[in-house]
């Protein structure tokens, strides 16, 4: 017969004193754990909510991103007129040749500067990137030293009010609105016309082309078409899987937050481990009375072992709550976090996301760890002869 | 017996808890040197003793941007200037590798001397390289990795460069904080490129220390309102510039790192002063003997410390075998180079488990002087 659940449940609060250390050391590992994983999916997350299924980059063959990439006029031209590509109703093909540039910018709190992703784009590029919504102010206009800088982007860098300019070498650039890239890698953009953006930066071509085929099946002709010949020697990818492979910078973090978690785990192992062999110690007797009610050797490691998996479960569920807090805090004050996209070199904004799915790997984390802690003190539990059991004071 | 073998005896009695201890104390001390260090290496930039000396120079709007090859010549005559050099990342794709564990720059072999003194390679094997157009050096970590010799051909396939390149080991370098990269013939890389006559930086040597803040004015000035203006910086501001650009990840590392340790401290100092607690009738009993207060804090002290300094010695001592026996580059793909527990370090975490010994016994410690000795000896616990 099993000893019911409810026992161990109210050994655990009944002792609180001496479980608390135990529950808070592991409510810090899972916190960490889920902490600095959020980030890694918030940022992946955020390059994976970029892009239209129905749009496709063209970039020069061998580039392995956008900001090395180079398409001259003519490749431009040739491009304008191919049948593949889908018109509007005046019948004109909807593409967009962006220039991309980055810019090292001071930042507003002082510390240092940063590469700011600057992006010149044509009439069609609003239109193919939908995610892209103006919040504030007015589109720049063509021909115009003007841009649109990405509100969250407004709150990291100088002079990036609506109405103030900034400078960059050659041209001074006047912020007219503020756009929101809802959740994408847009919103660590700065746009502007991509002609004036050529002209200001000195750069004699394009860096890439963003289309939108009539439909799949002239997509794929397009590909073979620009990738069999010499002449144009480009890449076509879809937009989102271009934007999906963004992801260098996600892996460093990962591989912290799994480093730090196996390490702090280790520790809340050997904390779970002295509680739990206190606990049997103090509880010698009730073992024994327990034994001799009929209660078999198999029942009580059992139960042992299910008190300190309740023990790391209750650690688990306050450190889901400490990230919790953490989360509703960040979303409360509009907080950003910033950092380097090694895949353009430029800052790149993101939220950190604490998803169900990582609370849940933090709990199964937290319960094994309380299993592993527990594993050794239950097994001696299990094993204290009846007679010496009663005996002890 | 003497007071100390009773300390010991005392301490030891419970094998099992004083083992748990002082093994979380050492788990705890590990992370927080791993932690530190691996803080400095996101924060402090290696350099060496020529670092100082060193200007970078590149275009004033970002790094991506280019510079004309023509200023070579414009800044070789400003005053001050001792030597320059191109500098130009290639960025290569080396055989299936996504990102290739080594950096490959263009630069003039002639100048590698006079600029980066601190890469050493034999005399011979640096004339075979400046006179052979299409060879390059490479560093002794990169040698090691791949099992290169000299003769050997790498082959690297552009990304940012519109050429593929293959070049011939003419030497292998070492002495620099980052032996790893591949160094080839600008003059080769521009040719393969179509004669563009673009680099990516300019790295200048001053002539001395003094000059070296008038020499980056100089520069700067010389290209204002040009073509390509230019920011030139000391080596020092230049790699501090790539720092910065972790932005907020940094300070949120080091902040859930700080209240992670600080936490796990607490965490270890309840656990020692279970140990103690669970004490308090014998206590109570030395106390009946005639033992004074402060007798008693010196050994409940005494075992405290002991313990910490064991977790102590066990946590910092293994991460300063495993960090100076294990190829850090190696290991982490080369996100990391140097992974240095420095002493400093060591004796932060040296200092941190000693406060984690009075923490552990002060608190059991108060409780034990307030109580009397009937209290005590009543306790069951």
């Amino acid at each position: 017969m099993a000893l019911p659940l409810k026992y161990n449940f109210q050994n655990v609060i009944v002792r609180w004193r001496s479980t608390l250390a135990a529950i808070f050391g592991i409510a810090l590992v899972v916190a960490v754990y889920v902490m600095l994983q959020a980030l890694a999916v918030g940022l992946e997350q955020n390059s994976a909510n970029t892009g239209d299924e129905r749009n496709f980059l063209i970039v020069r063959k061998g580039a392995t991103s956008e900001s090395v990439s180079q398409v001259t006029r003519e490749q431009f031209r040739y491009l304008q007129y191919m049948e593949e590509i889908a018109k509007d109703a005046q019948g004109k093909a909807i593409l967009t040749a962006d220039t991309m540039v980055l810019v090292n910018l001071p930042r507003l709190a002082g510390n240092g500067e940063a590469n700011v992703l600057v992006r010149g784009v044509m009439e069609k590029g609003k239109e193919l990137r939908a995610q892209v919504q103006l919040v504030e102010g007015r589109w720049f206009v063509p021909g115009k030293r003007e841009v649109v800088v990405s509100r969250k982007l407004a709150s990291r860098f100088k002079n990036f009010q609506l109405g103030e300019e900034f400078h960059v070498p050659g041209a001074d650039l006047k912020v007219v609105g503020w756009m929101d890239g809802g959740r994408s890698a847009f919103d660590s953009e700065v746009w502007m016309d991509t002609d004036e953006a050529r002209n200001i930066f000195g750069r004699e071509n394009y860096t890439s082309v963003l289309v939108r085929p009539v439909d799949e099946a002239a997509a794929a002709r397009l590909k073979a078409k620009l990738e069999g010949s010499k002449q144009i020697a480009a890449r076509l990818e879809r937009e989102t899987d271009y934007y999906r492979k963004q992801t260098k910078t996600a892996g460093p973090i990962k591989f912290l937050g799994v480093a730090l978690a196996t390490i702090m785990s280790v520790g809340a192992v050997f904390s779970a481990m002295n509680t739990m062999y206190a606990t049997v110690g103090a509880r010698t007797r009730e073992v024994g009375t327990l034994r001799v009610l009929g209660f078999h050797r198999r029942a009580i490691l059992f139960s042992f072992l299910m008190e300190g998996a309740i023990l790391a479960f209750l650690g688990g569920v306050v450190g889901c709550l400490i990230v919790s807090a953490a989360y509703a805090y960040v979303t409360a004050t509009g907080y950003t976090i910033g950092t380097i996209n090694f895949d353009t070199f430029s800052e790149v904004i993101f939220d950190f996301r604490p998803t169900p799915e990582l609370m849940g790997k933090g709990l199964v984390f937290a319960v094994i760890i309380g299993l592993l802690g527990s594993l050794l003190p239950a097994w001696r539990a299990s094993r204290i002869p009846v007679i010496s059991a009663l005996k002890s004071v | 017996m003497t007071i100390g073998t009773f300390i010991v005896k005392n301490a030891l009695r419970n094998k099992r808890r004083a083992l748990l201890s002082i093994l979380s104390v050492a788990v705890s001390l590990f992370l927080l040197v791993t932690l530190l260090v691996l803080l400095r290496e996101l924060t402090t930039p290696m350099e060496d003793a020529d670092a100082a000396m060193r200007i970078a120079v590149r275009h004033r709007v970002s790094l991506a941007n280019t510079l004309p090859y023509r200023q070579r010549g414009v800044i070789e005559r400003i005053p001050g200037v001792a030597a320059i050099t191109p500098f130009t990342f290639f960025g290569g794709k080396f055989r299936n590798e996504e990102i290739p564990s080594f950096a490959q720059f263009a630069m003039d072999p002639i100048q590698l001397t006079n600029v980066f003194g601190e890469a050493k390679l034999p005399l011979d094997q640096l004339n075979n390289w400046i006179a052979d157009r299409s060879s390059c050096i490479i560093g002794i970590e990169t040698a090691k990795r791949y099992e290169f010799k000299i003769g050997d051909k790498i082959k690297l396939a552009g990304t940012i460069w519109p050429a593929d390149l293959e070049l011939k080991i003419a030497g292998i370098y070492k002495g620099t904080p980052d032996d790893r990269n591949v160094l080839f013939h600008h003059d080769y890389m521009d040719e393969a490129c179509g004669r563009q006559g673009i680099v990516g930086t300019w790295w200048v040597r001053a002539k001395s220390l003094e000059e070296v803040p008038l020499v980056v004015e100089r520069i700067n000035k010389e290209f204002h309102n040009t073509s390509a203006e230019v920011l030139a910086e000391t080596e020092r501001s230049f790699v501090l510039g790539f720092i910065s650009m972790w932005g907020n990840i940094k300070v949120l590392i080091g902040a859930i790192c700080s209240v992670v340790v600080f936490s796990l401290i607490l965490v270890t100092a309840s656990t020692m002063s279970m140990a103690i607690r669970e004490r308090f009738r014998e206590l109570a009993i030395l106390k009946a003997l005639g033992f004074r207060r402060h007798e008693l804090f010196a050994f409940i002290l005494a075992e405290s410390f002991g313990f910490a300094f064991a977790g102590a010695i066990i946590g910092i001592g293994g991460a300063w075998l495993l960090f100076s026996n294990i190829n850090i580059t190696a290991v982490t793909k080369g996100m990391f180079v140097a992974f240095e527990l420095t002493p400093r370090i060591m004796a932060t975490g040296f200092g941190v488990g000693a406060i984690l010994g009075i923490i552990g016994s002060v608190v059991p410690t108060i409780s034990m002087a307030r109580m009397s000795v009937i209290q005590g000896l009543k306790t069951l616990d």
